[in-house]
């Protein structure tokens, strides 16, 4: 069984991000690294291949140059190879330019199970499984706290608010991964070093078939209007019991309408 | 007669030496299996000697520990005079009234050899009510010798017993048998009291019968101290002759303090581009440098580090001695696959095979027994990983150790070869690691917030480059090095608010380097991840060079130790100072003047990387003392011998589930002096010692816990009681 992991090179999420005058992010002006809500993607791929249930894993990203670095982190946490789609005329895609992107790659890569993050920490949008599982024409799965795969099925268990559902999928299929799917390693240095002698391929869009002018920043569907820093968290309101306390508490709650 | 003890005697003496000689040989060349040591080890002889004077000669270590170290220096030393005795019972072999050239029949020689035979004998009476007190059958765990070999150990006083006895014997026994027409010749007819009387009790056996006890005393006594040095070459009781180059060797002045870098074949490792060949860390017992192995061998089982030792004293598996014990033990089991020849291995015994690949660290699956943790012979691991994790790195190991054996640098070394080339370690402490990387800061916070800490001043900090200058200005003194925790940590934010607002109240003009800070790489090196140390340690040298950095003042004890002692060996040479060495002299210039009494009982904590690893014990004492009203009690714990708060090692970073918690037993002992503030000078104990105290008191009467300087501020600027929140009412 092969495994293709999508996974992005996003900004550090705990940095100060800066951003050009057309909204894209300004790349130069902050460090980047592999999702780590991908990099659970790329754990489950990795045991599932020391379980012996997979082949071989590849890691699929596009991105910029610096891209590699994310694709390096994750051959060093066992990926076998690594496919980096890059091309000035991406630049600016929207989640569905990208999707057109990564499900071409994918395509042309051969897969039996494509894995992923629930999101990318940096647009947060978690559609990106679901169209590439479309664009694909596969079942997909998505929000998986936990993965089995066994013959030709995969196999999730799907938290949601109250209830646990397990949902099964024949492959081929797509299927996004959470958290919950357990600690993502920390590689060896060894690892590290091992990794820098990986094959890492670089493909652009006409390697992949698509058109320049149907994705990048023109051909988005979306565009971006202003961008904010998200505001400062205000500080909470400490209720000192002075007899009081539960009317105060039952104020509050009241004042924002959780109690009527 | 004579011809008779001669050809006995010398008979004896080939005999045991060979054997002996044969097998010191044999422990060269295990030792020999052993890795270069790194550079800058060998060569310090004026150090060596100094050292060998201190620790050997002197007995410091020993001597701390009043009785057991009266009655080893009565031991050591009597032996050293003894051995001039041993020369004149070899030379009487040859001539029976043979006295030693020069000194002949001094009476002080007699006197002193006499003297120091009593002391031998009355110091391995006080080692047997020691060893009977302390037997690890009544004590358990509880006990110094738990582990250790006791059968061995009672031998070896039963041995030293019959040297002194058969000595005195034939002395006695010599002074009735020859007849002596010199001043020259032995025997002693004055000073030597003991032989003396024992001479009188044996005169009325008449001179023949004196004649044949003393042959025959002579030769059991050399047949026993012969013995004795047999055995002495294959038991744990090699110290006696290993400690002399250990000590000579050990780091100076201890190891404490730094840690070495990486070293691989003698030269360090260049993380940037290693070698193919490169170990990095330890990996397999022949991996440790040969001084790594020559410290096994030296190991006498005292037990005075796992006395001392917090994860031991926890209830953890982790016992420095165990440890040495079963390292020892593994290379002795090892030493035949190491010394032979690659093609002659396949040819070796199953066992001797299957001992040569047990894995250094593994699963030994010792559920719960301590013992059972340690497999010189495998299956699993010869540690289990247990014990690796358990170290704290507070170094009261090595800081007991009469030999100078050097645990932590073992147990760091054998934590690298896991993290850097297993990838194996406790899961929990891979996201401080991540976060390192990331956020450069051990929660994952990030640059942007290492400023918030003194947003509720009512004076502004300067920040480096805030003036659009990249280099600190010249009216600046000190650069304040505020640390992760002092910048993200709440209780620490509180300590870097009182020491920033001492610095501004005493007209120090101070520059903090805001976002460009990153962490210094003390959790990531003591965990064993010596390639993401060195980043991070370059990046914060680069900084403090592009800025110019010359005096740095540190609040954070890590900070301190690996700015100081660490980052000269990645080119980072710099004055840096404790806050509790900058607001000492503040206050001994008067720029700082305590003027409101704090009545509290006060207790301090010595942080491991501040006292024992940088013997700075007395500045933040001083400080409590220019408090006027606050009253210093001090733990039975304290100083050298203080007990770790549990953070060291990565700790911090990783959950403690074997044993008892090392923080609640360090904050019972503080409780128990009746304070009402435990003071500490390291935001690691501060957190570690206010959670300790918050499980144990819930909510009885408060205890606080908090900084030195936020003691000093309270004196200083009575009125600004609050530059920041009050401590928490919950927290006591």
């Amino acid at each position: 069984m092969k495994v293709v992991v999508l996974a992005k090179y996003v900004p550090e999420p705990t940095a100060t991000w800066a951003f050009e005058a057309d909204h894209t992010l300004a790349r130069e002006s902050v460090e980047g690294r592999l999702s780590e809500l991908d990099e659970y993607a790329v754990e489950q791929a990795v045991r599932l291949k020391e379980a012996g249930a997979a082949d071989e894993v590849v890691v699929l990203t596009v991105g910029p140059a610096k891209a590699v670095d994310a694709l390096r982190k994750a051959l060093a946490m066992g990926a076998d190879r690594a496919v980096h789609v890059s091309d000035e005329a991406i630049a600016g895609s929207d989640a569905l330019g990208t999707s057109r992107v990564l499900a071409a790659a994918a395509d042309k890569e051969g897969f039996d199970l494509v894995l992923t993050g629930m999101a990318s920490t940096d647009a947060e949008m978690s559609v990106m499984p679901s169209m590439v599982a479309a664009r694909l024409g596969l079942p997909q799965a998505t929000f998986a706290g936990a993965l089995s795969v066994e013959g030709g099925t995969a196999t999730i268990s799907r938290d949601l608010d109250t209830a646990t559902t397990e949902v099964t999928v024949t492959l081929p299929a797509v299927i996004s991964l959470t958290d919950q799917t357990d600690e993502a390693r920390y590689p060896a240095f060894k690892a590290i070093m091992m990794a820098k002698k990986k094959p890492v391929e670089t493909r652009s869009l006409a390697d992949l078939g698509i058109a320049a002018g149907d994705v990048g920043l023109e051909a988005a569907g979306t565009s971006v209007l202003s961008i904010a820093p998200a505001p400062q968290r205000q500080a909470g309101t400490i209720i000192t019991d002075e007899g009081d306390a539960a009317t105060q508490l039952a104020d509050f709650l009241a004042a924002r309408g959780f109690l009527r | 007669m004579n011809t008779l003890r001669l050809v006995v005697g010398l008979l004896m003496t080939v005999v045991m030496l060979g054997l002996a000689g044969r097998r010191l040989l044999y422990l060269y060349r295990v030792g020999g299996a052993g890795q270069p040591v790194e550079p800058g080890r060998l060569g310090a002889v004026g150090t060596a000697i100094r050292a060998e004077l201190v620790e050997v000669v002197a007995q410091r270590k020993l001597l701390r520990w009043t009785a057991p170290g009266l009655a080893h220096a009565a031991v050591f030393w009597g032996f050293c005079v003894l051995l001039l005795t041993v020369l004149e019972a070899f030379g009487s072999l040859f001539d029976p009234t043979f006295s030693l050239p020069v000194i002949g029949q001094f009476p002080v020689l007699g006197f002193v050899e006499d003297l120091f035979a009593l002391l031998c004998i009355l110091a391995v009476v006080a080692f047997v009510v020691i060893r009977v007190r302390e037997a690890p059958r009544d004590q358990g765990r509880r006990s110094r010798f738990f582990g250790s070999h006791l059968g061995p150990a009672w031998f070896v006083l039963f041995m030293i017993f019959n040297v002194v006895w058969t000595l005195l014997l034939t002395r006695g026994a010599q002074i009735n048998a020859q007849e002596v027409n010199t001043t020259d010749n032995l025997p002693f007819l004055r000073g030597a009291f003991l032989s003396q009387a024992i001479a009188s009790l044996l005169a009325p056996l008449g001179q023949d019968v004196n004649e044949v006890i003393e042959t025959v005393a002579l030769l059991v006594g050399l047949g026993v101290l012969l013995g004795f040095t047999v055995f002495v070459t294959y038991s744990k009781h090699l110290h006696i002759l290993l400690s002399l180059p250990n000590v000579a060797l050990a780091r100076r002045p201890s190891a404490l303090g730094a840690l070495l870098p990486v070293s691989s074949g003698g030269r360090e490792v260049d993380f940037e581009d290693p070698g193919e060949e490169d170990l990095l860390g330890v990996g397999n017992v022949e991996e440790f440098t040969w001084k790594g192995l020559l410290d096994f061998g030296t190991c006498t089982e005292c037990g005075r580090c796992q006395s001392q030792c917090p994860a031991w004293n926890t209830g953890k598996p982790l016992s420095p001695k165990l440890l040495i014990m079963g390292l020892r033990d593994h290379a002795l089991a090892k030493a035949p696959y190491l010394l032979a020849a690659e093609q002659e291995r396949d040819g070796l015994s199953d066992d001797a095979r299957a001992v040569a690949s047990v894995p250094l660290v593994g699963d030994t699956g010792y559920a719960g027994d301590p013992l059972a943790a340690y497999a010189p012979l495998g299956p699993g691991g010869v540690i289990d990983p247990d014990v690796l994790w358990s170290c704290t790195t507070c170094g009261a190991c090595v800081e007991q150790c009469p030999v100078d054996i050097e645990h932590v640098d073992h147990i760091v070394d054998m934590r690298r070869y896991q993290v850097l080339m297993e990838g194996a370690f406790p899961d929990e402490a891979g996201a401080m690691l991540n976060n390192l990387e990331h956020a450069a800061d051990p929660w994952g916070r990030g640059a942007s917030q290492r400023l918030a800490w003194a947003e509720p001043l009512d004076f502004e900090v300067r920040v480096l480059g805030a003036d659009g200058g990249d280099r600190i200005p010249d009216d600046v003194e000190w650069l304040f090095w505020v640390g992760c925790a002092g910048a993200l940590d709440d209780q620490a934010q509180r300590t870097t608010r009182a020491v920033a607002t001492l610095l501004h109240e005493a007209g120090v003009e101070f520059m903090v380097l805001g976002e460009a800070e990153s962490c210094t790489g003390d959790p990531a090196r003591r965990m064993g991840n010596e390639f993401l140390f060195q980043m991070l340690a370059r990046q914060n040298v680069q900084t403090l060079d592009d800025a110019g950095a010359t005096k740095i003042v540190v609040t954070c004890a890590h900070c301190f130790n690996t700015i100081a002692n660490e980052y000269p060996q990645v080119g980072g040479s710099y004055e840096v100072v404790h806050h509790s060495m900058l607001l000492g002299r503040l206050l001994a210039e008067k720029r700082l003047v305590p003027v409101s009494r704090v009545d509290r009982d006060v207790t301090y904590h010595d942080p491991c990387y501040l006292g024992r690893h940088n013997r700075i014990f007395a500045p933040p004492r001083e400080l409590l003392g220019a408090v006027p009203g606050l009253r210093l009690a001090e733990m039975p714990r304290a100083k050298e011998r203080a007990f770790c708060c549990g953070a060291g090692g990565a700790r911090m970073f990783m959950d403690e589930t074997l044993g008892t918690r090392i923080n609640e037993n360090r904050a019972a002992e503080a409780i128990a002096t009746g304070a009402q503030t435990i003071a500490a000078a390291c935001p690691f104990c501060i957190t570690m010692l206010s959670d300790g105290v918050s499980t144990l008191r819930p909510d009885d009467a408060p205890v606080e816990v908090t900084d030195i300087a936020e003691v000093l501020l309270r004196a200083v600027r009575p009125d600004l009681d609050d530059v920041s929140p009050p401590p928490q009412a919950a927290r006591p």
